[in-house]
């Protein structure tokens, strides 16, 4: 884990690759009280609900994700917010690339504060997930 | 001018509850495996000791998880037709332990709309506060839905 001094403006967290896998959202939707079949389990509902690429990736799925590239970066207890805007359906079995770079440093209340941008991307370019984070890391 | 928006303006003010959730091991456990979390921290104890935690720990996510376990009521927003989750937002307070029992309460935030390219689209925030048995607030957690002409 870095140390706030050792980080500088524009510096970049990730990225890193991930897929969500069909079992790997059927096995969320379970988790998260939502059992198919739905738009994220079943290709017929997602079609009726207008999703034409097949199933989507539930937006807190995609969240969960971008949290685990803040905190194998900070560190488990790094976040302090995460806002995120889901700007298109993400499909199941695609390469997703995940990044964040970084906007501002302050130090404030006593906390090093690491502010970025953070985005989900597709292989075609695509701006899945978008939003801010702040993650606090510890000085030397 | 401001776009008249037609709602139930009386839900304002009014928390809906939910809970306890039992935040087991076995909890965590789904939790991790559905996102393929592999942070020590999150998986055992000796992790999250080793990280300066009393013990094993949620994913900063989990509130989000189980947020949608809280049963909102209609905003009867009359606007569009379809209504989509456009956005999360959690700020995690304190850490949630192996163990913990958390309570919910939402709140509706916000009802406004946004023009842009696109067209106009009516946003309807909830904001929920977790807090664990011994009353501290956990985390903050926003969604945002949007209505879509």
């Amino acid at each position: 884990m870095p140390y706030y001094d050792e980080v500088e403006l524009g510096d970049e967290i990730g990225p890193v690759e991930k897929v969500a896998t069909d079992d790997e959202v059927s096995n969320f939707c379970d988790v998260w009280g939502t059992p198919g079949p739905n738009r994220f389990t079943d290709a017929e509902t997602a079609a009726k609900s207008g999703m034409k690429g097949g199933p989507i990736v539930p937006g807190i799925m995609t969240m969960a994700m971008m949290a685990q590239l803040l905190t194998d970066w900070g560190g488990p207890g790094s976040i302090k917010d995460l806002d995120l805007v889901f700007r298109q359906p993400v499909p199941h079995n695609r390469a997703l690339t995940l990044a964040a770079t970084i906007t501002d440093l302050r130090e404030e209340d006593g906390e090093s504060l690491v502010e970025c941008d953070i985005l989900m991307t597709g292989t075609e370019g695509e701006r899945y997930v978008g939003g801010k984070a702040i993650v606090t890391l510890q000085s030397h | 001018m401001a776009m008249e928006l037609e709602y139930d303006r009386s839900l304002y003010g009014i928390e809906h509850k939910a809970g306890p959730f039992e935040i087991s091991n076995e909890t965590i456990d789904r939790a991790n495996s559905s996102t393929g979390e592999a942070g020590a921290a999150f998986l055992s104890d000796e992790g999250a000791i080793a990280a300066g935690y009393k013990g094993r720990i949620a994913p900063p996510t989990l509130c989000c998880i189980l947020v949608r376990q809280v049963a909102l009521p209609d905003v009867k927003v009359k606007f569009g037709k379809t209504s989509m989750h456009a956005g999360q937002r959690v700020e995690p307070k304190a850490p949630v332990y192996a163990g913990d029992q958390l309570t919910a309460s939402s709140h509706l935030k916000d009802v406004y709309a946004k023009t842009g390219r696109s067209g106009t689209m009516v946003f309807v925030v909830w904001e929920t506060t977790f807090s664990n048995q011994n009353g501290e607030v956990v985390a903050e957690v926003q969604e945002s839905f949007a209505r879509r002409e």
